[in-house]
């Protein structure tokens, strides 16, 4: 379950944007909209502990993951939040499954390949499970990325323009996969998106309002 | 998924760049490597040589030649002394031991040495097989000599004019070999040792026949002016180092050498070349640094999505710091390992083409501390460039690189 009411985010000393008020419980979806340079990204960024808030509060499951100090925060991001970004999946050089347990890694938890493998199988990523990242798709990259914030159980899923410069088709595949793996692992979906397809999918929207 | 896997993937992208700057921080490494293992090898080589050698007593000339000819047997000699101011100063009270040395001829680039067992002694030589010689033309061969000539008690040889191939056959006088000694590690190993007198009977038969042929007696050909080429003499007390090279400057036509002088100036003169070569090695290190502290600055800058990547998977700012320099050490360590068998070959084949050459032949030590040093510094090199780059890497703002992309 998350909460978030009267929201301002940005870098260092400058507020870049806000977002009044936001409830999503698990296994929900939220759209957060706004045009380009509204400020979405900085705002998904704090709901995360990586950008700055400056005013409003942020609840995860009792925890505020902006209010958390260095190694703790990092710790809590990595266990309790996935994330998936709108072209920076996979780390080349590195086969699919060492690209999901990644995250495991990072976040010095257990690695559970059999989970990761698992979940590549799940979504289709069976056969590529062992080749290097750069030779997957970018549609390949993107799931293997979905996969990969689901593997620690997050209680949070954040993502950001997935589906920006995608045709329509797979523009719904990205939303199904974003919405069921928000179900699978019983967390709360932000989407941060213009994508005003994304719209039929998801009907919780909330708008950010960006600083001047 | 470990640290190494994530080092091997970012370095497997820029084979050819790390490729060149491992090999640039391998041959920083191994120029001085090699240089410090010559160094080690020439001075284990003059030590061994020295033999307790306090004093040379020669010809007039360079004092350095004088060492080099009739001590570790590499250079010709300043001339001859004569047998009877040698066998004065041998009976000097100060002296505790000595040995002449006669030089003349080689078999099969062997110099036969014309001398007494008591050269044997300053070596601690003792034979292998056979017996010493108790009359002229019988010869004791060191280790190596008999190895190298394929020799044994009981082979015979003829010697050769001088100390190099070439020289007329000495076809009348032949040598027996009636000893074989053991190995010393020193210089004694290399020569083929005879009776001063072999030498006298050689070369005065060659004397009178010169005569014969020019229609007069050579004056002073008689028994009574023989000559050696130098003495080595071992002192009884330091006072004998005071003491001597007086005695002998007071003599016509003589000189004194101290090994331990010369060797020290050889050393000396060999040094400012080597200084050179090893100030190009620590200027290769140094390079290599830079190289390597460019390089890793660069992937960092062209890694900073992700490492902002890494960063949103929860990894600490410790864990990027920690990757930089962990692959910064993993190419040091290449690079270290390959230099110090770069060195290890290049001492090797200095060492053989000197020896080759007439030089002393060196053996470079074996694998020690030194190789530990160099991978040592080669780490060294390698940590210190990769600190800023590393730094960078932990201070990177994710949020700031996520944006930008």
């Amino acid at each position: 379950m998350l909460r978030v009411e009267g929201l301002t985010a940005g870098y260092r000393r400058k507020p870049v944007a806000r977002l009044e008020i936001l409830t999503v419980a698990n296994r929900e979806a939220a759209l957060l909209l706004g045009p380009s340079g509204s400020g979405k990204t900085t705002l998904l960024l704090a709901l995360a502990g990586l950008a700055k808030r400056f005013d409003g509060s942020i609840d995860l499951d009792g925890v505020d993951p902006s209010g958390l100090r260095g190694a703790a925060r990092d710790r809590f991001r990595g266990s309790r939040i996935g994330i998936v970004f709108q072209d920076l999946h996979l780390i080349a050089g590195l086969s699919t499954l060492d690209n999901l347990l990644l995250a495991p890694f990072a976040a010095r938890q257990p690695q559970d390949s059999k989970r990761a493998t698992a979940l590549l199988e799940e979504l289709g990523l069976g056969p590529q499970i062992r080749q290097r990242a750069e030779t997957l798709s970018r549609g390949q990259a993107q799931r293997a990325a979905i996969a990969r914030a689901m593997l620690l159980r997050p209680r949070l899923i954040l993502a950001d323009e997935p589906t920006a410069s995608l045709d329509d088709e797979a523009c719904h595949t990205v939303g199904l996969l974003l919405a069921r793996a928000a179900r699978e692992t019983d967390a709360a979906l932000v989407i941060a998106t213009h994508d005003l397809r994304l719209k039929a999918m998801f009907p919780t929207t909330v708008q950010a309002e960006a600083l001047a | 998924m470990n640290p190494l896997k994530l080092i091997a993937a970012f370095i497997g992208r820029k084979p050819l760049t790390w490729s060149f700057h491992v090999l640039t921080l391998a041959l920083g490494v191994g120029v001085v490597t090699s240089l410090l293992l010559l160094d080690r090898a020439l001075e284990d080589r003059f030590t061994k040589d020295l033999g307790g050698v306090d004093l040379v007593v020669g010809a007039k000339g360079s004092p350095l030649q004088l060492i080099l000819s009739s001590l570790f047997e590499i250079d010709v000699p300043t001339g001859n002394i004569k047998l009877s101011t040698a066998q004065m100063l041998a009976a000097n009270h100060m002296v505790k031991a000595s040995a002449p040395v006669s030089l003349g001829d080689n078999v099969r680039t062997v110099r036969i040495v014309g001398t007494t067992p008591a050269y044997a002694d300053l070596y601690d030589a003792r034979l292998e097989s056979g017996r010493w010689w108790d009359q002229p033309m019988q010869v004791v061969l060191g280790a190596q000599a008999a190895r190298q000539l394929g020799m044994t008690v009981g082979s015979t040889f003829v010697g050769q004019h001088g100390l190099s191939p070439g020289g007329e056959f000495h076809s009348q006088f032949p040598y027996r070999v009636v000893g074989v000694l053991k190995p010393t590690g020193a210089v004694i190993d290399r020569l083929a040792l005879t009776d001063t007198a072999s030498v006298w009977r050689v070369h005065e038969h060659e004397a009178a026949e010169e005569a014969q042929e020019q229609g007069v007696a050579k004056p002073g050909a008689g028994a009574g002016d023989r000559e050696v080429t130098a003495l080595l003499i071992r002192f009884r007390s330091p006072m004998g180092a005071l003491m001597m090279p007086r005695l002998v400057r007071a003599t016509p036509d003589l000189q004194a050498a101290v090994p331990a002088i010369e060797v020290a100036r050889l050393t000396q003169l060999l040094g400012a070349g080597s200084q050179v070569l090893r100030g190009f090695g620590i200027g290769l290190l140094a390079l290599s640094a830079l190289g390597f502290f460019v390089a890793l600055f660069a992937a960092v800058n062209q890694r900073q999505r992700e490492l902002a990547l890494l960063r949103t998977l929860g990894a600490r700012p410790r864990l990027l710091l920690g990757l930089v320099a962990g692959e910064g050490l993993f190419l040091g360590l290449l690079g270290g390992v390959l230099g110090i068998a770069l060195g290890r070959a290049a001492a090797v084949f200095a060492a053989h083409v000197t020896s080759g050459s007439g030089g002393p032949p060196l053996t470079p030590p074996p694998i020690g501390a030194l190789e530990l040093y160099a991978l040592a510094a080669a780490l060294a090199v390698a940590l210190i460039a990769s600190l800023l780059p590393g730094l960078v890497a932990y201070r990177l703002d994710p949020a700031q690189s996520l944006k930008a992309g």
